[in-house]
């Protein structure tokens, strides 16, 4: 989840191709360091207003901006009206889970930083500023953000490690009077209920009725359980699988989970297994639902589980940079539909869909913060835009070219703020739609201005471009 | 002695408390066992031992041979009858240098996961209490390790207090 390239459909691209895949990601490695070494970072800083002559100043600095600094101090708030804190968000990190690459620390985490702050401003028009932080313990990590956070209008959390995100976002999210958001959890969930909602219509099934096994019990599983029974999914009906085996409400474990991660610990005891115990093959037979956001190992689910399920199942194997199994093997055993988290197969669930257009919408509703009730009408949104274009085993949600859906999903969320009663700016449905749109439009404009201008410089010849 | 259910504490509803049978043993091994596997979480100079399961059904049997010791089996309810569910163990002291002269020392509470909260704690405690209070004990004590924040606020909402305190350091 989260890659935004794409390259055509195509199914065969399986076992045999593990090795190409390899490769191509080596070429894609050492592209990106050679580029990384010729544009020395992503971003920059660029001035929202004129500088005509040096006196200009006085009214951009000081002496004129201290009346400025007035107000502000009158009526804080204020400051999401007279500076750009209003459109900048922080992208903040301890390094302790980047991508794949584990505990990699701060200041490796910078180049990810900076790619995200690139899609935040390309896809969402949104300034964000990347904030590696040094930190031990997560009670640490959130002190820092709550100091930091005077110069934000929203903050993104990144590649936290889990259980200790679910802590720093509850903590964040608690004491914030702005949206905190922690992609991993929220993103990835949010893409997963689209894609899901859509396949349980075009298998005809009601997700009251459905039986379904997340595997993998990490930061995007643990809220899309959430996520599912806020929809009126059974949580009995729902079994969550982790290394261990079914997470049933008397494991063993269950007392050492109720300290290292009540999340999780509560949702044994809110889920009790979905009724059942045992391994993940146990919780397969029967189920009509599919979502797999475990380990990068196209062995994890086998063809003879998928054909225990209810006939025509769902799956959902959304590992990066390998899924949990391959789609033409999960589709060979019955699979009805299947999603992954590759953009070069069919149903990418990919949180780029999401966290440009959330952040766009709490941003222009100057929310307060980002319930669940948000995050589902992104998804719902999602889910809406791609079943109006016309919903099909290979299109469940929308895809990276379809950009248009962008500002409907941050209208959605600006306008459900307002109904939630946490924006601070209300405006109607059309208005935020066109607000986002306008904003969105602004990137590519300046991108484009900057590139003919040679300001953004070409990429260099590298033979293969 | 008497075989009550909650009363008004709600508790008993979801289980019931009564004095351990010697056929109950096998079944309360594992969850004294889970219990101490819990305390471990909270610190390493609790680390269980190998044979902490033998050891778990040697106590237990004394427990039961032991008229100053309370060992309560707590039962399931509805479709749950008859399951095993929780372990109390308690045991009177003499307190020969202070008064009251004798102290009803709460050991060990563990419930499964599923059966906690809606009262229950109250309902195990306030059982525990009376059957020390009736074994002659004019205060009541319970253990439980420094770090479990829980226990401790568990307890000092039902006015409790730390009167000594146990400090280790491994030799």
């Amino acid at each position: 989840m989260g890659g935004t390239a794409r390259s055509p459909p195509t199914d065969s691209a399986e076992p045999s191709s593990a090795e190409a895949e390899a490769n191509q990601t080596l070429e894609l490695g050492r592209r990106a360091v050679r580029l990384a070494r010729f544009y020395h970072g992503k971003m920059e800083t660029v001035p929202t207003v004129p500088v005509r002559s040096l006196e200009d100043f006085s009214v951009w600095y000081t002496p004129g901006i201290a009346s400025v600094s007035e107000e502000i101090r009158q009526e804080p708030d204020l400051a999401f009206e007279l500076t750009g804190r209003a459109n900048t968000i922080a992208i903040v990190t301890d390094g302790s889970r980047v991508l794949g690459l584990g505990d990699i620390g701060p200041e490796a985490a910078l180049p990810v930083m900076e790619g995200k702050a690139l899609l935040f401003k390309t896809l969402g028009g949104v300034d964000a500023v990347p904030i590696p932080i040094r930190v031990k313990s997560a009670e640490e990590l959130v002190e820092t953000v709550l100091r930091l956070s005077p110069a934000f209008g929203g903050i993104n959390l990144e590649d936290i490690a889990s259980p200790k995100c679910f802590y720093v976002l509850e903590e964040l999210a608690r004491r914030l009077p702005i949206p905190v958001w922690h992609d991993d959890q929220l993103g990835t969930a949010a893409a997963t209920v689209a894609g899901l909602l859509n396949a349980l219509t075009l298998t005809g099934r009601s997700l009251q009725e459905v039986r379904s096994v997340l595997l993998g019990a990490g930061a995007a599983n643990v809220v899309t359980a959430r996520l599912l029974v806020a929809l009126g999914h059974d949580p009995h009906l729902l079994s969550v699988v982790d290394h261990k085996g079914i997470l049933d409400a008397e494991r063993e474990d269950l007392d050492e989970l109720s300290v290292r991660n009540p999340w999780k610990y509560r949702l044994a005891l809110q889920t009790r297994g979905g009724g059942r115990r045992g391994s993940l093959a146990d919780a397969l037979v029967d189920a009509d639902v599919l979502i797999a956001a475990s380990t990068p190992d196209p062995n994890t689910v086998r063809a003879e589980m998928v054909r225990s399920m209810h006939p025509g199942p769902v799956v959902f194997a959304l590992a990066n940079p390998v899924p949990e199994i391959w789609p033409a093997t999960a589709r060979e055993a019955g699979a009805a539909i299947v999603a992954t988290g590759r953009g070069d197969f069919p149903n990418q669930v990919n949180n780029s869909l999401v966290f440009p257009a959330v952040f766009r919408g709490v941003l222009d509703a100057r929310a307060s913060r980002i319930p669940d009730e948000i995050v589902l009408a992104a998804a719902q949104e999602l889910a809406r835009h791609a079943a109006d274009q016309g919903l099909t085993p290979e299109h469940l949600l929308p895809t990276m070219e379809e950009r248009e859906v962008f500002p409907f999903v941050a209208a959605a969320v600006a306008t459900e703020a307002v109904r939630l009663g946490i924006a601070r700016r209300k405006l109607s449905h059309e208005e935020f739609l066109e607000r986002a749109r306008t904003r969105m439009a602004r990137p590519a404009a300046l991108a484009k201005a900057l590139s003919d201008a040679g300001l953004i410089r070409s990429m260099p010849e590298e033979g293969n471009r | 002695m008497s075989e009550p259910h909650a009363g008004d504490h709600g508790g008993g509803d979801r289980i019931r408390l009564r004095p351990a049978r010697r056929e109950d043993l096998p079944h309360l091994v594992p969850l004294l066992l889970r219990l101490k596997r819990l305390n471990e979480e909270f610190d390493p100079l609790l680390k269980v031992r190998a044979d902490a399961e033998e050891k778990a059904a040697a106590v237990l049997a004394a427990d039961l041979e032991n008229p100053q010791s309370v060992l309560l089996a707590a039962e399931g309810s509805g479709p749950d009858h008859g399951k095993l569910v929780g372990v109390v163990r308690a045991t009177v002291r003499e307190r020969p240098f202070y008064t009251p002269e004798k102290e009803g020392v709460i050991l060990d509470i563990y419930l499964l996961p599923l059966y906690r909260r809606h009262g229950v704690g109250e309902y195990l405690l306030g059982e525990t209490t009376r059957r020390l209070a009736e074994l002659g004990a004019g205060i009541v004590t319970a253990e439980f390790p420094n770090q479990n924040e829980i226990a401790g606020k568990f307890y000092a909402k039902r006015g409790f207090r730390p009167i000594t305190a146990l400090h280790a350091k491994t030799l």
